[in-house]
């Protein structure tokens, strides 16, 4: 289901103010094709100008709104009007001449501007900075002898001197200016290529290209496709007016790459948490709404661990992958959660800090469920190993008595045999040697019986299958056995769970039950070993005699199973236990 | 007789190895885990082996494992498994596989040296050993499920597990205090009891008992 979507009275007024730029925009198409000669001799190419300004002013405004934080769109509507402006010079009305003659070449600079801001319409760094100011003083500045100082040009209403060396002086200027403008935002672009990662590379490359291209395609391509192929001038201008009016596409394109959701404005974060329930899993999806960038994580901070979680207490790394940002966040003072966020597609740390402010609130309540949830894990982690602890020191236990121990009666029983069976041994002493092998053998038996509580033989030695045989086949009353738990399992902890559980509800049901007969199933289904021990006893089992088995709740607590007892009285019993298994 | 030892506690191998020599057996090689055995029993063929069940390096079945390839592959080659605790399951598993000279003894056993060497010796020469613990077990499983081996006299029972275990009539006689008839009327009162086919040889009537307590 797709969440209501409020809109806030701000943002209704931001939708208003871009229509009115939208109206405003058709007004100045409408001029453009008016006062431009369309009907002269270069009509049908003069008529490209108001399409290429449409299709500025269509991608600028799409751009802006569905991101509105962004500045790419705004930038793209500047370069409409950069458009405009230079198609104004083929007016015949000489103001707008002259207008359109001292604005000819600002699209260039707006161009190098796209290509340095993008993605996030910020400039990022002081090379960047400088390097887009350079093409703004090359598009303007620079250009200025070539009016000023040419009675020739094209606006003789601007002329204050006939100058024709500072004319060729400043075409040089601005020709090795423009170059050097250039050459940096190449290596500027290459850098971030290099620096970005595949995905989002896929997308910079043939954007950084095309726009490199245009720029140098739309002031050099007279002087290539002229000489060199032999086009004409007027196929040439058209040509250079298409490269034109695909960059605000590729740029809106690539801003709005990937089908973004509209980003939303704060305000409307603002509203959206009041409006929504007190349980808000989707805070960080809201957060990622608004800001713009599906990439976006919310975590919150343990003070008890200093770490950052996420919302399922699992502890996030502390270093940042690249273009990786992180805002945090705090309330009263003290820190609550943090935003990571990408740095390019959000270039002000601004915005991300006052969205982190409008919902630090709810970061401290969810920071309190992570934390929750954060300990928890813990304690189950603690309580694994406890277990696990446990069960080694059994199988040590076992081991040691295996190895030490029992061999050491087997060679007591064998000494005193032996002592008996020496011809110079008195028939009384072998008598008396042979009752003390007899008792060693005894002790023996005693101690396979204590070795197998503690972890049977059959268990390490044949797995859970084997050892729950063993088990049933020394039941004292009458047991069946239904097994079907494959080949051995890996999990030592989990064998010997199932096992003791098996045990202790055998147990239960020959102390307690007066059963007469007992059947047990073990099967493994659906990545769960499942025990099932039923008897036809008294039934009316309680945890009064199931300590054993209330101690074996824990074990299967940690190991995420459940245990169920289904005990009416005169009705049998019915130990059910589950251990999730991989 | 030509023996191999595989058995990874040094101090029971030296005791077993000092018990076999004085036995008469010659020990032709001892090893501690369940690779070298089978090299071993490639290499020496001897007429027996004995070996523990858990051994390194997975410290789990790995000398029964041993033991199982080595009576598929060298039929003349009789084969004693020890443990220090018994269960029906590999005592299946030995008697399936095989016809006769296997045995599956607890190691306290080794102690009461005359009745070990024998089992050996019965073992070598075609017979079977089975430890009196896990036949135990079977007969008393028998006894909760099955009314013919309840119906069986104490005595008769008694001779059950003896055949289980392997022995011939006479040895039964002499460990029941009974003259060899008098074993001989009871097995013949057993095997009418329990339908068991008549057979001549220890092993087939081993597995035939066996067969019965199982499926009972």
């Amino acid at each position: 289901m797709r969440p209501a979507v409020v809109r806030s009275t701000l943002a209704r007024s931001f939708d208003r103010s871009l229509g009115t730029i939208l109206g405003a925009g058709l007004v100045l198409a409408g001029l453009n094709a008016a006062l431009l000669p369309l009907d002269g001799p270069v009509g049908h190419i003069l008529a490209l100008f108001p399409l290429v300004f449409l299709a500025f002013l269509g991608a600028g405004l799409r751009a802006w709104y569905r991101r509105p934080s962004n500045r790419i769109g705004a930038l793209i509507l500047f370069g409409g009007f950069a458009v405009w402006l230079g198609s104004m010079q083929n007016t015949d009305v000489p103001v707008l001449t002259a207008v359109g003659t001292i604005g000819a070449t600002l699209i260039l600079a707006v161009m190098v501007h796209l290509l340095h801001a993008f993605p996030s319409g910020r400039l990022q760094g002081p090379v960047s900075v400088a390097t887009v100011t350079a093409g703004y003083v090359t598009s303007l500045v620079l250009q200025a002898p070539r009016y000023l100082f040419d009675p020739n040009g094209p606006a003789p209403s601007l002329v204050i001197a006939d100058l024709p060396g500072a004319v060729a002086l400043g075409g040089r200027t601005q020709q090795f200016v423009g170059a050097a403008v250039m050459l940096a935002t190449a290596v500027v672009l290459l850098r971030r290529l290099v620096r970005a990662d595949h995905p989002r590379r896929k997308v910079l490359a043939p954007l950084f290209a095309y726009g490199v291209l245009a720029v140098l395609f739309i002031p050099l391509g007279s002087l290539v496709l002229g000489p060199v192929f032999g086009i004409p001038p007027a196929i040439r201008a058209g040509l250079q007016l298409l490269v034109l009016g695909g960059i605000p596409v590729a740029f809106a394109y690539g801003t709005l790459r990937g089908g973004f959701a509209r980003t939303g404005e704060l305000e409307e974060l603002g509203t959206w948490l009041g409006a929504s329930d007190g349980t808000r899993p989707a805070l960080a999806q809201a957060l990622a709404r608004t800001l713009g960038d599906p990439s976006l994580t919310l975590s919150f901070w343990v003070p008890r661990r200093h770490v950052f979680v996420d919302e399922r207490g699992v502890p996030i790394p502390t270093e940042l992958g690249p273009d990786r940002a992180v805002v945090v966040i705090e309330l009263e003072g003290r820190t609550v959660g943090a935003i990571h966020y990408d740095s390019l597609l959000i270039g002000d740390p601004e915005l991300v800090r006052t969205a982190g402010q409008v919902i630090a609130i709810a970061v401290d309540r969810e920071r309190l469920t992570a934390e929750l949830r954060e300990s928890h894990r813990a304690l189950r982690r603690s309580r694994e190993r406890l277990v696990d602890a446990a069960d080694r020191e059994r199988r040590r236990i076992a081991q040691n008595l295996h190895d030490g121990l029992q061999v050491q009666l087997v060679l007591l029983a064998l000494e005193a045999q032996q002592l008996a069976n020496a011809p110079a041994t008195a028939s009384a002493a072998a008598d008396r040697a042979t009752r003390l092998r007899q008792g060693i053998d005894a002790a023996a038996a005693d101690l396979r019986q204590l070795v197998s509580a503690v972890m049977p033989a059959s268990l390490i030695e044949g797995g859970l299958g084997a050892a729950v045989e063993d088990l049933v086949d020394r039941m004292p009353v009458p047991t069946t056995l239904a097994l079907d738990i494959g080949e051995r399992m890996q999990a030592p902890a989990l064998e010997s769970t199932a096992y003791f559980v098996t045990a202790e509800a055998l147990t239960n049901a020959v102390k307690h039950s007066g059963a007469s007969s007992v059947s047990v199933r073990l099967v493994s289904e659906d990545g769960w070993l499942r025990i099932e021990v039923c008897d036809d006893g008294v039934g009316g089992a309680n945890a009064g005699h199931g300590i054993g088995l209330r101690g074996m709740t824990d074990r299967i607590d940690v190991l995420g199973g459940y245990l169920r007892i289904v005990s009416e009285p005169g009705d049998g019993t019915r130990i059910e236990a589950g251990l999730p298994c991989a | 007789m030509r023996v191999i030892l595989a058995e990874d506690e040094v101090l029971l191998r030296r005791g077993l190895q000092l018990v076999l020599e004085d036995g008469g057996f010659e020990v032709v090689a001892v090893t501690s885990d369940a690779t070298g055995l089978e090299e071993a029993v490639d290499r020496h063929r001897p007429e027996l082996v004995i070996t523990d069940i858990r051994m390194p390096p997975t410290h789990t079945d790995e000398g029964l494992r041993a033991a199982l390839r080595i009576r598929e592959k060298h039929t003349d080659v009789a084969v004693v498994v020890l443990s220090q605790h018994v269960q029906r399951r590999y005592a299946h598993e030995l008697l399936a596989s095989s016809h006769g000279k296997v045995g599956y003894l607890l190691k306290q056993r080794i102690a009461d040296v005359d009745t070990f060497l024998a089992g050996l010796r019965q073992v070598v020469a075609g017979g079977t050993a089975l430890d009196p613990d896990v036949v135990a077990v079977m007969v008393a499983r028998a006894k909760l499920s099955d009314s013919a081996v309840r119906a069986l006299t104490p005595r008769q029972q008694q001779v059950l597990a003896l055949m289980a275990q392997g022995h011939s009539n006479s040895r039964i006689a002499t460990e029941l205090f009974l003259s060899e008839k008098a074993v001989v009327q009871h097995t013949s009162r057993i095997y009418d009891a329990l339908g068991l086919p008549l057979g001549s040889d220890s092993h087939r009537r081993v597995l035939a008992v066996m067969r019965y307590l199982s499926e009972s």
